[in-house]
């Protein structure tokens, strides 16, 4: 049951003593404050932008000893002027998420488990099956007898959350590996 | 109505101004707030549900939650947004329940005007939760069952105090939140009122005498998420 | 976009189609509301689904999802039935008045030309008639019935209101008001700009959806103003950058060409790809692909690129040519298909969830367990990283060897992205990357390092791509940022950076990774990416062009086209939305599309330069299946004809013909409701990232399917039950949503219901349900390769047990 205000004030007028309206007045404040401690005090202001939507709205990092410990929404990026949506919202849980993936991981053939590795077993295992793979299936010339200097036993399914530098640089090596099996977002 | 009843000073406070008829329920503002107040997700789920009204109601992990309402005039399909949170009254009724309990587990931010749940409140009594609740005309204020604190919006105070605006406005991309001191916002809420009612006639603003967060409505009260939570219009209420 | 966020406030009529901006894109929504409460701009949404969008529009009009070309087919007509052009802008800027060569057809629904054994077309009969200097024949008086507009009045005058109305299930009288409302835009102090995404290009019509907006924006005189333009809104965090960059079979940086098999040697290449215009006013600046084509192999292979090797031409690789509809096309619809057969052996999948959000995901799934090795970069788990154990997959019996690579987030790393605006724009890292995860940048350095290394060691088959690579000791954005800027290579410059466009020479004395970049990062300004200066003149002020906020291809063109903004003499259309303006002297304003002189001056050229001959196409000959946007049905469609033609849906669509690749058939009874699929405001795409944010669970925790009232009645279900969707291809559990925003559409007489779904919910997480896509199918669009997302038929019906929701 909810009443409106004025029933409301009627109640707490006759309310046995208990509230008394008459006491409300200059007494009814504090004057301590009640605020908690501002955590971003002190911290340092990275710019970085939300990885979702091509609005690529700016968000202010607060970094403190190494750490995130909060963001929100840069007010310097002309196009969204600060604000941000729920996705944009989130950047603090998203960096720190306790789901993320920290350490490399293999899966052996047949095998039913993950495997903690070296970043360095895994870069040299990868190149060793990138390598063997194409001197064996790379191929001069196609059906036609055309000359055409690829890898077709291979592919790259990359991606729209690399920076442009990134993607430039994962596309000169699919290239040079022979590969013509390229494509990520902008195609789905 | 009692002499003194009305703070002159309070006037000269912050105010929120939400204006539902820009607002396009990206929820920013809802995750923004769980985002600064450091709060854990609910277990939520769509069966028996089957609505985008998540969390369905506030509770003491979201201080803000978007309110969804959906309905045909006409063959007009509309939907209309609520960012639901504490109106920061200013003069509080859950303050006049808790004071009956324990002192100074609701107070006053003298600067603000914001209203202001303590830790204090982990002393109130379940009987006492529940007069605050009724007291309260929009159903704001939750207990966290572990701590035992009564919580709900906390106008970011820490934030203002610093320069800064609340969290949810911050975030707000269309200008459906804006804040500022008291005399400002009500200007400004006035102002687009009467732009909006040339599209909207039964557009109004809820309650702006009596609360620090004013909202602007197109629709009638009972076309938004549940009129039981909102107070009904002084005018419409009998008389004392 | 060819015009940007902020720019969408300059508007007079917003027309949203294919698109939800609000849920999609929800931050641009506030240059949306700014048009129509400063500018009085009217908001017109065209969508199945009721959206949020919908929400702050002034009208929304739903149609039936994949009837787009049949609604602006109508607007078309409905614009030149009633003269409703621009017609200086059309005489002047368009190739309204070139006239198209007798062999042109078009007879029930097929255009000339049409080889049904290989479904392509052989373009010939489509091309302009030409005079003997090899000019294109033209009629400025426009009565000539072959030339263009009379071509394109001819074709729409099909689409009249009753037959749009039928098929898109979209009352008449919605219609006329909405085409009335945006052909208001086709005066000079008009503009009417079109928002679109991938409700647009998610069809096997994709590319001639979006030519639809490319005649009614010219013929409205829309292009290159403020408030105008075409505006994809790109569905991804840099797509726009990633594309420009080519993560794409069929593309090399800056939009050159992928070479093909009859292009044995650079010149062949050069003598394909190169466009060449015999009109004197037309810019063709493609005519400078040779340029820019050494430039990126310099940069690939630095100094082992020379004139002698052809630079390195060799060295990359060739696709088949098209000889059918499928020759040579290596995207994911292909690659996929091709991996499900077990012709792949290996490759890599990185930061994109293919086991949720490619369509015909059983196939997918099953496809990936056909890899010997798949290696992955990762920032969650999914049901790509985990597909190898997922719902009914024994591990033991999957070959398959698996490597995942924690990659780090973006604000644990520093580089650029490109908005939809084009504006490529940096990031700082905040913090170190968590735990070993690293930057993808430096991962793939590291990789290539030792594969490089083990053929220096080693030798092996055609080396020399792999080891004359100019290739990275470490990750540094900024020497690749630098890089893809470029530099002279040799010459008195040798060393210095290059500083735009025309600096390009194709004698190997420059090099760029992507010349459409050049001029970003200079010797004088540095890396222009990092700016983030306000200040603009009062002119620019007065449209938000921001041209000091980092920085925009083509050369901080913030507009693009933009010398259709102006009349002849250079004088702005609408002075008070002025984008660049002639002086007498000099352009002011933002930075023309070329630096000639305006059109009426001596030297003028037209406004068009990336196209061949200058003027905007209304009729063009690009696309592979048509030279007109003519309406086809989904691949899967709920109706047996649709009254413009016999041919009931594209001739020319990519349909792969494995065993899973099932598709209904027309009016199936045992599917008759429309799916469309769609991304969510609170989870991003396959979802894996967001579903693991707490507080975005929390507000959507679960797949729903949103369907109407009067659908749920008819199959006894209610707001909040489990239901079972069922196409041919696959059976998904999901909630239902039963609401008043999705209304049953009346086509051709009978009521024809539409059902949407979200994508972004997986197995991985528990309880939440498994892949939309596994009702989805393979088809794809002629030109694209995207696949049809965005409809398929299907059935519904309450679950009376479910095991995939909690």
């Amino acid at each position: 049951m909810k009443y409106t205000r004025r029933e409301l004030l009627k109640m707490a007028g006759a309310g046995a003593g208990v509230i008394a309206l008459g006491g409300l007045g200059v007494n009814y404040l504090v004057t301590e404050s009640y605020a908690k401690k501002l955590k971003i005090k002190g911290a340092k202001e990275v710019i970085s932008i939300c990885p979702f939507c091509s609005v690529s709205c700016h968000f202010i990092a607060h970094v403190k000893g190494g750490e995130v410990v909060s963001t929100e929404g840069d007010p310097g990026y002309p196009v969204s002027e600060g604000a941000l949506c729920a996705k944009g919202s989130t950047m603090l849980s998203m960096i720190n998420s306790d789901h993320r993936v920290l350490k490399p991981l293999y899966r052996a053939p047949y095998s039913d488990k993950w495997e903690e590795k070296s970043y360095g077993w895994m870069i040299e295992k990868v190149a060793r099956r990138i390598k063997d793979t194409r001197d064996k299936h790379f191929i001069t010339k196609n059906a036609a007898g055309q000359k055409v200097n690829r890898l077709d036993a291979m592919f790259h399914a990359g991606s729209s959350q690399m920076s442009n530098e990134e993607a430039s640089i994962v596309v000169q090596a699919q290239r040079a590996m022979g590969i013509v099996n390229i494509d990520h977002q902008a195609r789905i | 109505m009692p002499s003194g009843y009305h703070i002159t000073e309070a006037d000269m406070s912050k105010t929120f101004f939400i204006d539902t008829s820009r607002c396009t329920a990206c929820r920013g503002c809802q995750v923004a707030c769980k985002e600064w107040q450091g709060f854990p997700a609910n277990k939520t789920t769509q069966l028996g549900w089957g609505s985008h009204q998540n969390p369905p109601d506030l509770n003491c992990f979201n201080y803000k939650v978007v309110k969804f309402s959906e309905f045909k005039i006409k063959d007009r399909v509309f939907w209309n947004f609520f960012p639901d949170q504490c109106r920061h009254c200013t003069e509080p009724p859950c303050k006049i329940a808790a004071d009956a309990h324990v002192k100074d587990a609701v107070v006053i931010d003298k600067k603000t005007g914001a209203v202001i749940f303590t830790e204090r409140t982990k002393k109130i009594s379940k009987g006492g939760f529940l007069q605050m609740k009724e007291y309260c005309p929009y159903n704001i204020p939750r207990r966290n069952e572990k701590s035992q604190i009564i919580n709900k919006c906390d106008m970011c105070l820490e934030r203002v105090e610093a320069g800064h605006i609340p969290m949810c406005v911050k975030t707000c991309p269309t200008g459906a939140m804006s804040f500022g001191e008291r005399e400002e916002i009500v200007a400004r809420a006035n102002t687009r009122l009467a732009v909006v009612k040339k599209e909207f006639p039964e557009a109004a603003l809820l309650d702006a005498d009596s609360v620090r967060v004013i909202y602007l409505i197109t629709h009638k009260r009972d076309q938004y998420h549940n009129n039981a939570m909102m107070e009904k219009p002084l005018k419409d209420a009998s008389p004392a | 976009m060819t015009n940007h966020w902020i720019d969408i406030k300059n508007t007079d009529c917003c027309l949203i189609i294919g698109s939800n901006a609000a849920e999609h894109h929800p931050i641009c929504f506030k240059w949306v509301i700014k048009a129509k409460e400063e500018r009085n701009a009217k908001i017109i949404h065209v969508d199945p689904k009721f959206s949020r969008t919908s929400a702050r529009s002034d009208v929304h009009i739903p149609l039936r999802s994949g009837t787009d070309i049949a609604f602006m087919g109508g607007m078309i007509n409905y614009i030149l039935a009633n003269n409703l052009y621009f017609k200086e802008y059309v005489n002047d800027y368009t190739n309204a008045a070139f006239i198209v060569g007798p062999g042109y057809s078009f007879n029930n629904g097929l255009f000339a030309g049409f080889d049904p054994k290989n479904k392509i077309y052989n373009k010939k009969d489509w091309q302009f008639e030409l005079d003997e200097k090899g000019n294109v024949k033209k009629d400025p008086t426009h009565q000539n019935p072959r030339c263009v507009i009379q071509v394109v009045r001819q074709h729409y005058s099909r689409y009249s209101i009753q037959k749009v109305s039928d098929i898109t299930g979209v009352a008449p009288d919605v219609l006329q008001k909405a085409y009335d409302a945006y052909a208001a835009t086709g005066k000079p102090d008009k503009a009417g700009t079109i928002l679109y995404a991938l409700g647009w290009t998610q069809h096997t019509v994709g590319v001639q959806n979006i030519r639809t907006s490319g005649i009614v924006q010219l013929l409205l005189g829309n292009m290159g103003v403020a408030g105008g333009g075409i505006n994809a809104l790109r569905g991804e965090p840099n797509v726009q950058g990633t594309s420009d960059h080519a993560i794409l079979y069929n593309i090399l940086p800056g939009y050159l060409p992928m070479p093909r098999a009859n292009m044995p040697t650079l010149k062949d290449y050069n003598k394909l790809t190169t466009p060449v215009s015999k009109e004197p006013e037309s810019v063709n600046w493609w005519q400078n692909r040779p340029k820019y084509m050494v430039s990126l192999l310099k940069a690939y292979f630095g100094k082992n690129a020379t004139k002698e090797n052809d630079f390195g031409y060799d060295w990359l690789p060739k696709l088949d040519v098209a000889k059918s509809e499928h020759d040579g096309d290596a995207s994911y619809l292909y690659f996929f298909d091709r991996m499900y057969r077990g012709e792949l052996k290996g490759g890599s999948i990185w930061a994109t969830n293919s086991a949720n959000t490619l369509p015909n995901t059983n196939k997918n799934r099953k496809a990936l367990a056909n890899l010997d090795f798949l290696y992955m970069a990762e920032i969650h788990q999914n049901e790509t990283t985990e597909f190898w154990h997922g719902p009914g997959v024994d591990p033991k019996k999957v070959k398959t060897e698996v490597f995942l690579f924690p990659s780090c987030h973006r604000a644990e790393k520093e580089g650029s992205i490109s908005n939809s605006g084009r504006w490529a724009l940096w990031h700082n890292k905040a913090a170190d990357p968590r735990g070993k995860s690293r930057p993808m940048g430096q991962i793939m350095i590291d990789i290539m390092k030792e594969v490089i290394d083990l053929y220096e060691d080693e030798g092996g088959k055609f080396k020399e791509p792999i080891v004359n690579l100019n290739w990275y000791r470490k990750y540094d954005a900024e020497l690749v940022s630098k890089r893809i800027n470029g530099s002279f290579t040799s010459g008195e410059k040798k060393g210095k950076q290059l500083t735009g466009f025309t600096d390009f020479a194709d004698d190997g004395s420059t090099a760029s990774l992507c010349w459409i970049l050049a001029g970003s990062f200079t010797d004088e300004d540095g890396n222009k990416l990092k700016r983030r200066s306000l200040l603009q003149t009062p002119m620019q002020k007065s449209i938000g062009l921001f041209p000091n906020f980092a920085w925009a291809w083509p050369m901080n063109r913030r507009i693009l086209y933009n010398r259709a903004a102006v009349d002849k003499n250079g004088q702005p259309w609408d002075l008070a939305r002025a984008v660049i303006r002639w002086n007498g002297t000099e352009w002011e304003g933002d930075v023309p599309d070329g630096g000639a002189p305006p059109m009426a001056k001596k030297g003028g050229k037209s406004p068009f330069i990336m196209l061949k001959d200058g003027l905007g196409q209304l009729y063009g000959t690009g696309l592979v299946d048509g030279p007109l946007p003519e309406h086809y049905e989904p691949v899967e469609t709920p109706v047996r004809n649709h009254g413009f033609s016999g041919q009931l849906s594209n001739p020319c669509a990519k349909i792969p013909t494995s065993d899973l690749d099932i598709i209904a058939p027309p009016a199936d009874p045992n599917y008759p409701i429309v799916l469309t699929t769609y991304s969510m405001t609170e989870h991003w795409c396959g979802g894996s990232e967001t579903r693991n944010v707490p507080s975005l669970l929390e507000a959507e925790p679960m797949i729903y399917v949103e369907m109407s009232h009067e659908l749920a009645a008819e199959k006894g279900i209610k707001n909040g039950d489990p239901v079972i969707v069922e196409s041919p291809r696959g059976r998904v559990e999901a909630v239902a949503m039963v609401t008043v925003r999705i209304t049953p559409f009346r086509i051709q007489g009978r009521i024809i219901h539409l059902i949407g779904m979200p994508f972004a919910f997986g197995w991985t997480k528990k309880g939440i349900g498994d892949a939309t896509n596994r009702l989805t199918l393979w088809a794809g669009d002629p030109n694209t390769s995207i696949p049809e997302y965005k409809a398929c038929c299907v059935n519904i019906k309450k679950a009376d047990k479910v095991t995939e929701l909690a």
